[in-house]
């Protein structure tokens, strides 16, 4: 035992002395969500998250992930090419493999923080040194397994590979080797330990070993089965009570190497950790706790598809659906409706109409989310998708009247337009969920007609969620689509491609609630 | 543990009571018998000296037994065997409720709503508390173990026998001696208080506690067992005497150990780790605390029935009733000897007129005949006996055998009806209609002056209507009424073979000079319920005003 320390500090000499190299790291691999040098920024959420009920889903995400995780999804790529970075990683996560190990590396590196939380808890510097030691052995952990889990696989996205090619290389280096060794050495020396703590006649006798008297196994034979964990018996705090400074007291009597050691290494590693490989383990995070969701989505039998994206892809979908009521449907076992949509070559924007609760706000959602999801580097609510790069995402859906700003309505919606119209960038993605329903019908088909116009002109892309029939009048990239019923009059939330037509008739209103002529016939035989 | 009393295979009345309890008791008047069951009659020389008062908790479990039917001639059976057995040995069953009744009260004190209401906010408390909960557990499942072998050739029903069997075995010898090796380690937590020795030995309970372990995370004791534990008797030491330091000072230097008395901390953490200790053996015996908490509820209410039942037993005596076992038969059967109306006799002490049936193959009996003749009462006796032969009770007659009916109505008129705000023949419409809804596969209905409250001519057609649908669709009805008509046109109709009536006529007995027997006698209905003298007398000469 002795002689065996004695080597040990050996070798940390040499440790020591290589410890200054090698701090180059940082320059290579930076954010596995962008690869670009970008600011880690701590972004609030983008206007279009409420309209597009983005919040929601993002809860679910957050709720399966049990982690934070929303703020990685208020953070959107400045660029196409930062999307595609993003799609590349997202891809490799989903397909290469390496799902599991990832989570597994995330827990490892919570259970890292962990300790190093509970390392800054604690007063006493002599616990501080063992968490110290604790600590970066579930670093090393952590790490040398990653590495286990990446190397064989044969990753395609640039993120990754970068990465990987960063952490081989860290775990050759000396530097870690040493770390890594002694940390071993110490942990299992300490788990060698044990002790018999004798409290009898107000005293505590503290003798080395362990002594078998088994109370607790007579226990288990009076109630077999029974799991009962010891609460305690000391303090519950991190930190040591002063029973238990008294207890160690007499410990490290008994064994003091393992306390010398364990100070020792604490000098000779202080900052062992590397910042690339933490904030790694912290955004790895925003695609593991996607794809978890769009597994768990996938049960329920919602499906999710990797969008073509691409300056000169037509915009389409096939089986689009809102993926936040989808998510609230989920929960009750319930299905939504999907639908099939494309721009043609100079279509530019859909003016969408048709009855009241037929699908129409949901569909523009589901568009919206379509193009967030894919300008995120994720994969798309839908069965197969395809669109380009747009330079930003602008939704206006209408709010109930603000008492605050005691504005009318019309207002209001003027106000929260104008910044949109004046800053709306080429080639950004437009939602617009009925405006002006307060104005007069004259008025609000004039304001319609210049927005509309203004967007187009902007080269904006969109759709237009409204009740006048007179905006859907189809030219100048304008297309109609219409919310459809069935053939019992019946709301079928199917969107197509149809002139708007007159408001639906009283038949049919009666037809819904069941109450023609034929039906009632029915329902009294 | 199950207890059983009540039913082979269950603790839990969870099954319906009968359909609208509310108008059963009121119709058939069972307050007073849930009253009676409720109060011990102390006789002495053949002679009440005293009747006690009502004991709320049997008064309360009688009624909550009686009012849930059982549904099978097996159940009915099982519950009569357990009586057999607890009139027989009244002592055993007075015990078993009584032993049931202490153990329940002790825990009261013990503060059992306290901690059941508000977690808890003296951790230490109340885990001294479940130490002599625990103890109280034993204690009283020992005796009541003790009670079933003391009685152990006497007791012949299934249920009972069963019970000491169970009792044995959730409760057995080798458990006993665990709870009680664990509440004598645990001794020096429960009992700390009790400070015994001040003057005179200066001994007190002190524990010695054996753990080992390893180091964890941040130096934290890990991977502890406990190794031993036990209560040892030890001087009181006082830690601040000369002789106190010195034997610590000494002990230090021998061992690697030190002094939990010494300093503010160390008192209050080893506190903290006895206690931890003591909650972490106790945790072991949560099976034992979950087997039994609910056990003396249990026990106490269903031998509660019993006990009640040597109640019922002394008021038959007491009125010299004759009682019997029913025998459940089929459904078209209802054969009785001299069946008393119980609730009458228990109301006016004394040993009423009985009645005789002999009906079999039939679903309709309509009872006519003289007013104040008895008819009622016959109709109640009959409801009475019912209600206790399905709860498993003896029954007021020299025989009795009928159908068993889990749902059970009846359909009386109220003379006055307070919560009524329509007219009173649409009250008593909506609650035939409400029967109706509620009707099963075997249903009895007993109808009193229904539809009373209407024209003869129109109540007589409604009455035709629902009896006949009623008796169409396989549900047994026993009416009184005077709607004659409607009498009448039924035992016509039977007479003839029409409509496939299979009924039996019986009307009240009234002798030449106009005298009433209160006797039911099989007989035609008559035009006539000799009600109508009194009818003109009274009210005719009203109208006249």
């Amino acid at each position: 035992m002795r002689d065996k320390n004695r080597e040990n500090s050996h070798n940390w000499q040499v440790t020591e002395m290589e410890n200054t190299t090698d701090l180059r790291f940082s320059t290579e691999f930076v954010s596995i969500l962008d690869p670009e040098e970008s600011p880690y920024r701590d972004e609030a959420r983008p206007p279009f998250f409420w309209d597009l009920n983005l919040d929601r889903i993002v809860e679910r995400i957050q709720a399966l992930w049990q982690r934070e995780v929303a703020s990685f999804y208020y953070y959107l790529p400045a660029n196409g090419a930062c999307e595609d970075y993003r799609r590349e990683v997202f891809g490799d996560v989903k397909n290469s493999g390496a799902y599991e190990g990832l989570c597994r590396f995330v827990e490892r590196m919570e259970e890292h923080s962990r300790l190093r939380e509970n390392k800054e808890k604690v007063h006493l510097d002599l616990q501080k040194s063992f968490l110290h030691v604790q600590e970066a052995f579930v670093y090393c952990q952590a790490l040398a397994a990653l590495a286990q889990v990446l190397e064989p696989l044969k990753l395609s996205s640039q993120g990754m590979r970068a990465f990987r090619e960063t952490l081989c290389r860290y775990l050759d280096s000396p530097e870690f080797k040493g770390l890594q060794e002694t940390a071993r050495e110490l942990i299992s020396e300490i788990g060698r330990v044990r002790l018999t703590v004798t409290y009898e006649n107000d005293r505590i006798t503290v003798t080395p070993g362990e002594t078998a008297g088994a109370y607790d196994t007579f226990l288990m034979q009076c109630f077999p089965g029974q799991n009962v964990r010891m609460h305690g018996p000391f303090s519950l705090s991190a930190d040591l009570s002063e029973l238990e400074q008294e207890l160690l007291g007499l410990v490290r009597k008994q064994n003091p190497e393992i306390f010398e050691n364990a100070e020792r290494f604490c000098r000779s590693f202080p900052d062992y950790e590397k910042e690339v490989f933490l904030r790694f383990a912290s955004e790895i995070q925003y695609y593991l706790s996607f794809y978890g969701f769009e597994q768990e989505m996938g049960q329920q039998g919602f499906c999710f598809a990797a969008p073509r994206v691409g300056e000169d892809v037509p915009m389409e979908a096939e089986g689009l659906y809102d993926l936040a009521l989808a998510c609230v449907r989920a929960s009750q076992g319930l299905k939504v409706v999907s639908n099939d949509m494309f721009y043609g070559a100079d279509e530019r924007f859909f003016v969408l109409t048709g009855p009241n609760q037929g699908g129409k706000t949901t569909f523009a959602r589901s568009l919206g989310q379509l193009v967030y999801f894919a300008k995120m580097g994720l994969d798309v609510p839908a069965r197969k998708a395809g669109l380009g790069h747009f330079g930003g995402l602008l939704t206006h859906f209408s709010v109930e009247e603000s008492v605050e700003t005691g504005r009318g309505k019309l207002k209001e919606e003027l106000v929260r337009l104008a910044p949109m119209m004046r800053d709306a960038c080429a080639g950004a993605f437009v939602v617009i969920n009925e405006l002006f329903t307060t104005a007069a019908n004259y008025d609000a088909c004039i304001m319609g007609k210049r927005v509309l116009e203004h967007f187009l002109k902007s080269g904006c892309r969109g759709i237009y969620v409204t009740h006048l029939r007179e905006l859907s009048k189809e030219g100048h990239g304008i297309v109609s689509l219409r919310a459809m019923l069935d053939e019992n009059g019946r709301q079928s939330f199917r969107i197509m491609r149809c002139p708007a037509e007159e408001s639906a008739g009283a038949a049919q209103q009666a037809g819904r609630h069941g109450l023609t002529y034929e039906q009632l016939r029915e329902r009294l035989q | 543990m199950n207890v059983y009393l009540l039913y082979s295979d269950k603790d839990h009345i969870n099954r319906d009571r009968y359909y609208d309890e509310k108008a059963i008791v009121q119709d058939l008047g069972l307050t007073a018998l849930f009253s009676a069951s409720a109060r011990e009659i102390v006789m002495e020389g053949g002679k009440v000296k005293q009747v006690q008062e009502a004991d709320p908790v049997l008064e309360d479990a009688m009624k909550r037994v009686m009012l849930v039917p059982l549904e099978t001639e097996q159940e009915i059976l099982y519950r009569q065997e357990i009586v057999k057995d607890c009139l027989e040995q009244e002592d055993f069953i007075r015990g078993l409720y009584e032993l049931s009744g202490e153990a329940l009260e002790c825990w009261e004190k013990l503060g059992r709503r306290a901690s059941q209401r508000t977690g808890t906010k003296d951790s230490a408390r109340s885990l001294i508390t479940e130490v002599h909960v625990m103890r109280l557990f034993v204690t009283y499942l020992k005796k009541i173990k003790e009670l079933f072998r003391e009685y152990s050739g006497k007791l012949h029903s299934e249920g009972l026998v069963g019970m000491a069997e169970r009792l044995e075995q959730a409760f057995g010898p080798e458990r006993e001696a665990g709870l009680e090796n664990i509440l004598k380690a645990v001794a020096f937590y429960a009992d700390k208080k009790e400070g015994e020795g001040y003057g005179e030995s200066r001994l007190v309970n002190k524990p010695r506690i054996v753990l080992s372990c390893g180091l964890g995370e941040g130096l934290k004791p890990d991977g502890i067992r406990l190794q031993a534990l036990e209560t040892q008797r030890k001087k009181r030491r006082d830690p601040n005497s000369t002789l106190g330091r010195a034997q610590d000072y000494f002990s230090s230097r021998i061992t690697d150990s030190f002094s939990v008395r010494k300093g503010m901390a160390l008192p209050s953490q080893t506190a903290e780790m006895e206690y931890e200790i003591v909650r972490y053996v106790i945790n072991f015996c949560q099976p034992f605390f979950d087997e039994f908490s609910s056990f003396f509820d249990r026990l106490r209410f269903q031998a509660a029935f019993y006990r009640g039942a040597v109640n019922l037993k002394h008021c038959m005596e007491r009125f010299g009733v004759p009682y019997c076992y029913p025998k459940a038969a089929g459904p078209e059967e209802l054969r009785f000897q001299d069946l008393k109306e119980f609730v009458m006799c228990l109301g006016q002490r004394a040993n009423p007129v009985g009645n005789t049936c002999e009906i079999s193959g039939s679903t309709l009996l309509v009872v006519t005949g003289a007013n104040q003749g008895g008819k009622s009462t016959f109709l109640r006796s009959i409801g009475v006996a019912q209600v206790m032969m399905q709860c498993g009770l003896p029954v007021t007659a020299l025989n009795y055998e009928s159908g068993i009916f889990p749902s059970l109505f009846t359909h009386f008129t109220r003379r006055e009806d307070s919560e009524m705000n329509s007219g009173r023949l649409d009250e008593e419409l909506g609650r035939m209609s409400r029967i109706v809804d509620h009707l099963g596969p075997a249903s009895l209905v007993l109808l009193n002056e229904s539809f009373a409250s209407t024209t003869e001519k129109e109540g007589a057609v409604i009455a035709y209507d629902v009896v006949r649908a009623l008796t169409e669709a396989g549900v047994k009805v026993l009416t009184v009424t005077h709607l004659l008509s409607f009498a009448q046109r039924v035992f016509q109709e039977a007479q003839s073979g029409e409509a496939g009536w299979r009924a039996e006529f019986l009307s009240a007995q009234r002798t030449q000079d106009g005298r009433r027997t209160y006797k039911m006698i099989p007989h035609a209905p008559e035009l006539t319920s000799f009600g109508l003298d009194l009818y003109d007398e009274i009210i005719g000469k009203d109208e006249n005003n």
